[in-house]
């Protein structure tokens, strides 16, 4: 007998392949752009001038400047500590003590701090960056309430402490995700569990760190998964608040990237860069995704 | 000394009081089962003696000790869960020991006593397990073993059976049996299985939205009932209550015979109850009820007689063996005076 499994669209295979045309046409699209970045990586691509047409290979060279040039070493350093304090620090722990602590209090309090958080989210990147900065300025608001009040000279913390408050503006702004996430993961703990431990002699911190934790491993390294690659690639917020200074110090990759690509101009090099940041988040995954795996 | 007491329990959430006032004494070593429809307050009233839930008012005491303000892991109680409640991420071991470790009990005690547990519930082949890789039944008896290792004076149960098949249900339900009479601890049972609650139980406590209806020993709640909420929720097939009117020298039944009683209360009686094992077929002659047979189910040992009477009530009989009747045939019924409840216009039993 003949296959007759699905006679209307193995009928239609114009049919079929017009519903598939716009995933073809996107996964095309990242394809040709992932192969476009890959391949001008290994050239001397200027944004203006000559060679933004008489542009010729030039092999490992961009790939050895990032090492051998001040500028990419730095800024991945930058965004190492950009991503552990404010993603892996600031958001996650920050979400999950508030998760833990606000469970089952149905209060006003957990009310006004969902809210808080979640505006934080969904305020858009440049107005949170205006916000911050006019309020962490020299003539700023924490200045006039709190400092001046307090007899102390003003001080220009976004200026002099420019990586703590990019920091910070980042925890305020991305701490509403971690938060739902490890909400809707404790609430998939059973509460017979939890209280098995209770009977069992377990103090609060013994439940949730020998209990409820383990439980919601893989929920961790999920959030970790994607809070680490949002972070590391993360540009509107630092860029707008300092635009990579002062000097360079919040000059994160995502920054640099910008600088070298469209401030300088050199496509080539910034192709490199982002190659470089590819393979440094693609490691990141294979290590949480070992990690969302069962134990043995 | 593990005996448990409550004077004068009560429990609200909020504004609605959902447990009125309990007043029980449990000996130790008794097997105390708590029966009752849903939603009467069985497993708030356990919860509030294992310290899982405050207690709104009264006293609870385990051993002599008022434990109202005493946390759970003090009480000397230990409490198997409806959903076994397993560690996910521990094995079997690991399940068993983890209240032995975190009270700091030296290693080797710890392994003594988790291998002990294991033997008297035959789950040593899978103390390196996962609970994932258990059944449900294997699963229960991790849950009951994680309880002995702590040697804890009472045991509470909430309906710890309910999620097992039939057969599984019967068997654990031995082994209960058993490991009571070998522990020698005082249990506290809360089901809503007849079978476990008559099989099982030293005492049943009867409860009802929030009040114990009545407290006794299996047969005495069976032979007798204070009142037609007790006479109709204990057994397995639901007494039949007959509206009567009482009259000096015994009740009359619906089909206006007089079934002729002897009782110093007789005048204030309204209902008649009698348990379906206690009707017999009757001759046409010898009846005093008569009807249809509406539905007739037999199981072999015993048969179970649905009857419509002409005044629209159905009554069970209960038949050994297995009757030859046939289905809207016409059945007469012979009701044993020795073996009748009376009730009064307020359910309660007349004594
Ligand atoms: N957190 C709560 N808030 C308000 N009412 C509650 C709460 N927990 C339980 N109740 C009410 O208390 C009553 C007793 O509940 P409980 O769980 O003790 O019933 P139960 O006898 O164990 O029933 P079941 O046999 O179905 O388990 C119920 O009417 C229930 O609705
Ligand atoms: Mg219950």
């Amino acid at each position: 007998m003949k296959n007759q499994a699905n006679p209307w669209l193995t009928s239609n295979l114009w049919v079929l392949g017009l519903g598939m045309l716009p995933a073809i046409l996107l996964i095309g699209l990242l394809l040709y752009f992932t192969a476009w970045a890959f391949a001008f990586s290994f050239t001397d691509l200027a944004l203006v001038g000559r060679k933004s047409v008489e542009w010729s290979w030039v092999g490992l060279e961009n790939f050895e400047r990032l090492f051998t040039r001040r500028g990419f070493l730095e800024s991945l350093w930058t965004t190492v500590i950009f991503v552990f304090f404010s993603a892996i620090v600031g958001q996650s722990v920050l979400g999950f003590l508030l998760a833990a602590a606000l469970r089952g209090s149905r209060s006003t309090l957990r009310s006004v701090v969902e809210v808080c958080i979640m505006l934080g989210w969904l305020l858009p990147d440049i107005v949170a960056a205006f916000l911050w900065s006019a309020t962490t300025a020299q003539t700023g608001l924490i200045n006039q309430l709190i400092i001046t009040p307090l007899g102390l000279p003003p001080v220009n913390f976004i200026n002099d402490y420019a990586l703590p408050v990019v920091t910070i503006a980042n925890i305020w702004k991305g701490t509403a995700w971690s938060y739902l996430l490890f909400t809707a993961a404790l609430d998939s703990v059973s509460r017979e569990v939890v209280e098995a431990a209770k009977v069992d002699g377990a103090t609060p911190l013994q439940r949730i760190w020998l209990v409820q934790l383990p439980i919601i491993r893989p929920h961790i390294a999920t959030n970790m998964l994607f809070i680490t690659i949002w972070t590391f690639t993360y540009f509107p917020l630092i860029f707008a608040m300092t635009g990579g200074g002062p000097g360079r110090q919040t000059e994160t990759l995502a920054v640099f990237l910008y600088n070298q690509s469209f401030s300088r101009g050199n496509l080539g090099f910034g192709s490199a860069i982002s190659v470089a940041m590819l393979l440094i988040v693609g490691v990141l995954s294979l290590f949480y995704l070992r990690l969302l795996r069962e134990p043995k | 000394m593990s005996d448990v007491s409550l004077r004068g329990v009560r429990k609200s959430y909020g504004a609605l009081e959902v447990v009125h006032g309990v007043d029980l004494d449990i000996r130790s070593g008794e097997f105390v089962v708590f029966v009752g429809p849903s939603g009467c307050g069985k497993s708030t009233l356990l919860r509030m003696i294992a310290g899982l839930e405050p207690i709104s008012g009264g006293e609870v005491s385990i051993g002599g000790r008022v434990v109202n303000d005493v946390p759970s892991p003090q009480r000397g109680i230990a409490m198997v869960f409806q959903s076994y409640a397993l560690y996910p991420h521990m094995s079997v071991y690991e399940n068993m020991a983890f209240g032995l470790k975190l009270a700091k009990t030296p290693k080797a005690e710890v392994d003594q006593r988790v291998r002990e547990a294991a033997r008297i519930l035959q789950i040593e082949p899978y103390l390196d397990r996962m609970p994932k890789a258990l059944s449900g039944g294997q699963r229960q008896r991790v849950a009951i073993g994680r309880a002995i290792v702590r040697d804890p004076k009472v045991f509470l149960f909430d309906e710890p059976l309910s999620n097992l098949d039939a057969a599984l249900r019967a068997q654990t339900r031995v082994e209960i049996a058993k490991l009571h009479d070998t522990l020698d601890a005082t249990m506290i049972y809360v089901t809503h299985d007849q079978v476990e609650a008559m099989t099982l139980a030293d005492r049943i406590v009867v409860l009802n939205s929030g009040r114990i209806e009545q407290v006794g020993t299996p047969l005495e709640l069976y032979r007798e009932p204070v009142n037609t909420f007790v006479a109709g929720f204990i057994a397995s097939q639901r007494m039949n209550f007959i509206d009567v009117t009482p009259t000096p020298d015994g009740v009359m039944l619906p089909g206006k015979i007089l079934l002729p009683i002897q009782h110093a209360g007789l005048a204030s009686a309204r209902t008649l109850g009698v348990r379906p094992e206690h009707l017999e077929l009757a001759s046409d002659g010898a009846a005093d009820l008569s009807g249809t047979l509406a539905v007739i189910e037999q199981f072999g040992e015993y048969a179970l007689a649905y009857v419509e009477m002409p005044s629209g009530e159905t009554i069970t009989l209960k038949l050994d063996g297995a009757p030859e009747l046939h289905l809207h045939e016409t059945i007469h019924i012979k009701v044993p005076p020795e073996a009748i409840h009376l009730f009064d216009e307020a359910g309660r039993a007349l004594r």
